[in-house]
């Protein structure tokens, strides 16, 4: 019975393929005879070309390594973003709204994971809302450990991650809100109280 | 010839059928599990045995080996009796195949709980499961073998080649892959290191997608798609051609996945050209399944196994060409460590694997249990849920994937990253995690239909166990006949044809493998780099065992704004003593290769670190990082780490003779060390706790490179004679790798610092040539305190800043 309906089949196939059809059988699964089609093979070709030229354009002509190309981007980037303001001076701010831009700042940078969501300190970080510095309170100093970090202490240099000018708003915010602001929890002063 | 009668083994493919369903439900599970997790940290329950770094291999595994690969045996088994002609040689070997993989299933999931891995992914197992895979692995291709051996057939159909080629090239990839010295039964180190133990793992890893996922399910797709269609394959020419040539290429495309990354350039060329290449021939077989369906499309529309079947050959066809896009370095620098690459692999893994799964059950298991499929429709309603799911899958993963990327890299207006907190780029895509659950879910109830289906179809029929059938037997010795293919004649051959396959796909590996592992100067040194102290070594164990690696990764690609956001770009020598690395593959989290740079973006204290572990969220509010809060509570096993010092020794890692014995000295010394710094900070921790482990060894990634020590003497090597090209742009390119790298010792204007000399006066220490200055940058001269620059700069940088300081500055 189911020799009859391959039988059956093959007929209705050799009908419809006639040569093409190929004298292969398996499991009553048949072949046909045709080519690969010709736009697959020129894929294929185009492919092979372009990966001899990638090779041939990296280490025959020199191409850039990954390490030549980072060189490059840094000439770009430092060409792009050279007006960094180098020279520039910067000075308590006193206004309302630098000061409100300091706090916002101050939450953003995540500052609060270490001094305190009030600067209160906590068991990484100094406190902050007292009056009392471990490396000086005038504004140049508090300006400098934020920017350069003091990184043998675990202050995390902010100058990749801010420029000078959100610098120089958060350290108007410490100096002229946070301190004696004296919060709940505070931790223990550490340094010189500022005169 | 004589007729002879025989039965074939239904049993065992029903067996099969049966884990699979099984397995299929569990390991979906899982990956519901593992998404949500990510969608809401709360699912990791605090457990330390189900965090994400435990469950996500558990799904990679389940998925992978479990439900698809008893698929695989499945399907194999099935096809292999009916083209052969002939039942499994052994019915032995069949039944110790069948228990032996659920048996390994198991142990795989036991020991993900409870933190036994290898880290390496997809090969997480321990050498114990490694051997036992090995020799299961090895009864089913003897099974086969001989199988084909005892055929009544005269040649061996197109899909038993691809079966042939899976069971050499998984053989050959999981043997190379293991290679590891045992510490305990639980514990070993991967004989590799490093940028080596990358290019074994990646090589591994890309073929079990060519070998487990791909060249499997050609195989299945070979038998069943002409069946179910009654469609006599479309080109048996094109059959040969796609055979050969993705088996062979398919084996080079490995370091694909480590672009950018602390490897050669060489070895990442391979990955990227071969990728490509690649395009025809895996296009190949989908066009011949297609192809093979004309004249049956109107079957298509109405049967749901067919539809299954056509999907999945079309996603095979789609990911085939996005895979070696992704190969290309630019489109790579996006898709790699976002959720591109997550995205492309479900749509393989759901569409593909998944697809054809269902498709060749749903003709199967009616045929097998001798009925009709219970019902069509909800056939039918399995595969639109499922092919809606995949879509709701992969989409927001897609957007997720560009959106992250465009942060990562988005400079202000001043130059500096916008987004330069990591968790930002997080939460911002974590909406789309919430939706890739609910596409994740309808998958899973699609399934979960099926397995509905299966259970009514099977109640309603009956399985032949062992199956009467009657074929002549043939002489297979015959010889080569006049006009017979080449070709022709080896499908006659199965021994001979399996040695031909086991050439050809061998030889991507070797040319990779072999120079990386014995030529030198592939994995030049620095010689600041140490091994790591019994407590940083330990440290790191605890970080491979919980999984750490599945969301961060520890490899810097030189791109500005990776190297502004972790610090300096990674080299290849940092890694050498890295048994097993842990470059990983996605970035859940940021990057730590450079955690232990004190002057680095990545640099934390002991004590934020401790608060961390305890409770991430105190530290970063919006983290969906777990707590690790038993890394203060669990005790590390201080009686194996001698033993695990001189599994190190016997891998080559310089420690001094007898460094075994002094170990645990040296690790309590150090972890006093950590202890008192946290005590300043009033935290207290057992000196033997994980955690004091944990911070020593994040204290220790990428700490030697950043202060690169000076040696009292090297011999440099010989310099050959240096011509300089005096062009703007080179000197340009000197002018700024003289101001970042030079101008702190020899000042802006290259005047000289204290004692270190001026390069504006006439006056030349060690000679005014071009090939003096060049071999002073790129030797140094330790004695004097001018550092080598070979592993920092190329010869090419180098060259451009000697251009710079003789022609570029005002004398």
């Amino acid at each position: 019975m189911a020799e009859n309906r391959n039988n059956q089949e093959n007929d209705d196939f050799r009908e419809e393929f006639g040569d093409k059809l190929m004298n292969h059988d398996y499991d009553g699964i048949k072949e046909l005879d045709n080519p690969a089609p010709k736009w697959i093979m020129a894929i294929f070709y185009v492919s092979i070309v372009f990966s001899l030229y990638y090779f041939v354009y990296y280490f025959i002509m020199d191409g850039p390594t990954q390490d030549e190309e980072y060189i490059e981007v840094n000439i770009e980037h430092e060409k792009k973003y050279n007006a960094k303001g180098d020279g520039e001076v910067f000075v308590l701010l006193t206004d309302e709204a630098s000061i409100k831009e300091g706090e916002i700042l101050y939450k953003e940078m995540n500052c609060g994971a270490c001094h305190g969501a009030n600067g209160e300190g906590n068991a990484v970080g100094p406190n902050l809302a007292d009056n009392a510095w471990i490396h000086g309170c005038d504004f140049e100093s508090v300006f400098d450990v934020i920017k350069n970090g003091k990184s043998s202490k675990g202050m995390t240099a902010f100058k990749n991650q801010m420029p000078d000018g959100k610098i120089q708003k958060v350290t108007s915010y410490l100096l002229s809100k946070l301190v004696n602001s004296n919060p709940e929890n505070a931790k223990e002063s550490q340094g010189e109280e500022c005169k | 010839m004589e007729v002879q009668k025989f039965y074939y083994d239904n049993a065992i493919v029903r067996n099969f059928i049966l884990a699979t369903i099984v397995w299929g439900v569990v390991g979906m599970i899982v990956g519901l599990l593992v998404a949500l997790q990510l969608a809401w940290p709360v699912f990791n329950f605090g457990s330390e045995h189900i965090s994400f770094g435990h469950m996500r291999p558990l799904h990679t595994n389940a998925i992978i080996f479990a439900f698809v690969g008893n698929g695989i045996f499945a399907g194999v088994y099935y096809s292999l009796q009916k083209l052969l002609k002939a039942r499994m040689a052994s019915d032995l070997l069949s039944k110790i195949n069948f228990w032996g993989w659920q048996l390994i299933i198991v142990l795989a999931a036991l020991s993900f709980l409870f933190g036994i891995t290898t880290s390496k992914e997809y090969a997480e197992l321990e050498w114990p499961i490694d051997i036992l895979l090995t020799i299961i692995w090895l009864a089913y291709g003897i099974n086969m073998i001989m199988t084909i051996a005892r055929r009544r057939v005269k040649h061996i159909y197109a899909a038993i080649w691809w079966y042939i080629a899976t069971f050499v090239g998984v053989a050959l990839l999981h043997v190379v892959n293991s290679f590891a010295i045992p510490v305990t039964l639980f514990k070993s180190y991967s004989l590799f290191a490093g940028a080596q133990d990358a290019v074994v793992q990646w090589w591994y890893g890309h073929n079990a997608v060519a070998f487990f996922l791909t060249t499997p399910f050609l195989g299945l797709m070979y038998y069943y798609l002409p069946k179910s269609a009654n469609r006599p394959i479309y080109s048996y020419k094109l059959s040969i051609i796609h055979f050969w040539s993705l088996i062979f290429l398919y084996m080079w495309a490995g370091p694909h996945h480590l672009l950018y990354q602390a490897l050669p350039d060489w070895a990442q060329a391979l990955g990227v050209t071969f990728s490509i290449i690649l395009i025809a021939p895996s296009w190949g077989g989908m066009i011949n399944g297609l192809l093979t369906l004309r004249g049956a499309w109107d079957k298509v529309r109405e049967s749901a196994e067919l539809k299954f079947m056509v999907v999945a050959v079309t996603a095979y066809g789609m990911a085939t060409f996005e895979g070696p896009m992704m190969s290309l370095k630019n489109v790579n620098a996006i898709s790699h460590f976002t959720d591109w690459t997550i995205a492309h692999v479900h749509i393989a893994g759901m569409a593909w694997n998944g697809g054809l799964i269902f498709g060749m059950l749903y003709w199967l298991v009616p045929r097998l249990f001798r009925t009709k499929l219970y019902s069509e429709k909800l056939a039918n309603t399995h595969f639109w849920i499922a092919t809606l799911g995949i879509l709701l899958y992969a989409i927001p993963l897609y957007w997720g994937a560009i959106t992250q990327w465009l942060m990562w890299r988005e400079y202000s207006p001043e130059g500096l990253l916008r987004y330069p907190n990591f968790l930002e780029t997080l939460t911002q895509i974590l909406p789309m995690y919430v939706l890739r659950v609910f596409g994740g879910l309808m998958y899973l109830a699609g399934f979960v239909i099926m397995v509905f289906n299966m259970a009514k179809t099977m109640k309603s029929g009956s399985i032949v166990a062992n199956e009467e059938s009657e074929a002549a037997a043939i002489d297979l010795t015959e010889s080569k006949t006049a006009g017979e293919s080449p070709h022709r004649f080896l499908e006659r051959k199965g021994m001979k044809f399996t040695i031909a396959a086991f050439i050809v796909l061998a030889i991507g590996g070797a040319v990779e493998i072999i120079p990386m592992t014995f030529i030198k100067s592939n994995i030049p040194t620095i010689e600041s780099v140490k091994p790591y102290t019994p407590l940083e070594l330990e440290g790191r164990d605890i970080y491979v065992s919980n999984g750490c690696y599945t969301c961060h990764s520890q490899v810097i690609r030189p791109f500005r704004w990776e190297t502004d956001r972790y610090g300096d770009y990674s080299k290849i020598g940092e890694f050498v003593y890295d048994h097993p690395y842990q470059w990983g593959s996605r970035r859940i989290g940021p990057d730590l290769a450079r955690t232990g740079a004190i002057d680095g973006p990545m640099y934390k204290t002991a004590a934020w670190h401790y608060s961390h572990f305890m409770e991430p969220n105190r530290m970063n509010e919006q983290t969906i990082m777990p707590a690790y809060s038993w890394f203060a509570d669990n005790k590390v096993d201080l009686t194996i780490t001698p033993r695990k010092i001189n599994a190190m020794i016997t891998l080559g890692v310089p420690y001094e003779d007898g460094y075994a014995d002094r170990a645990v000295e040296d690790y309590l010394k150090q972890a006093a060390e950590v202890v008192a710094v946290l005590k300043e900070s009033n935290i207290d921790v057992h000196p033997e706790s994980e955690m004091v482990a944990m911070i020593a060894y994040l204290h220790k990634m990428g700490r030697d490179i950043s202060a690169v020590k000076k040696v009292d003497e090297v011999v440099p090597a010989e310099v050959k004679e240096i011509v300089l090209e005096e062009t703007p742009e080179n000197l340009e390119a000197g002018s700024v790798i003289f101001s970042k790298t030079c101008a702190s010792c020899h000042g802006a204007n290259g005047e000289g610092v204290a004692t270190f000399p001026s390069f504006i006066d006439a006056e030349w220490i060690h000679g005014d040539t071009p090939t003096n200055v060049f071999g002073i940058i790129k030797n140094g001269k330790p004695a004097k305190g001018m550092m080598s620059y070979k592993n920092q700069l190329s010869d090419k940088q180098i060259k451009q800043v000697t251009l710079f300081i003789l022609k570029g500055l005002d004398k």
